[in-house]
């Protein structure tokens, strides 16, 4: 699958389970979440849109930073 | 012309741990229509929403804050 590394502006353990839930919640995808970075590397197949949309909802500032 | 109307619903939040979850729910759930201001206490876990009942619902709101990757919970006080 399709590797992504996104960055979002997460500042606690609060902000990174809700990008795990979002995450979750939109299913078929795998993800690693690096909080000192503020980094969030995806494994799937859905369209970097799609995972930037839902990385979106969070309320954070999300930026794609490109394939892994 | 017909009076404002204004409901307030409090809404229990879990999953928030600090300012910056607090200023997110905030920044969004204040942008959803009928929503006229939002409270949250991070100590108590709660957010308290004035809201307009004829363009929104404690449920949206509620769906709307668990959309933000929290676990929200209407409180049954009142209603």
């Amino acid at each position: 699958m399709p590797k992504h590394e996104f960055s979002v502006d997460m500042t606690c353990e609060g902000c990174s389970n809700a990008v795990t839930r979002v995450l979750s919640k939109l299913g078929g995808v795998q993800f690693d979440i690096d909080l000192p970075n503020k980094k969030v590397c995806i494994d799937s197949e859905h369209s970097v849109d799609t995972l930037l949309e839902t990385l979106g909802k969070t309320g954070k500032a999300v930026s794609y930073l490109g394939p892994k | 012309v017909s009076q404002p109307l204004t409901q307030e619903v409090v809404i229990n939040i879990d999953g928030m741990t600090c300012n910056s979850c607090v200023q997110s729910i905030e920044g969004v759930i204040s942008k959803k229509p009928g929503v006229k201001s939002i409270r949250i206490s991070l100590a108590n876990g709660k957010g308290t929403v004035e809201y307009d009942p004829l363009l929104t619902s404690p449920e949206t709101l509620k769906e709307a804050i668990e959309d933000l990757g929290f676990d929200a919970s209407l409180s049954d006080t009142n209603e």
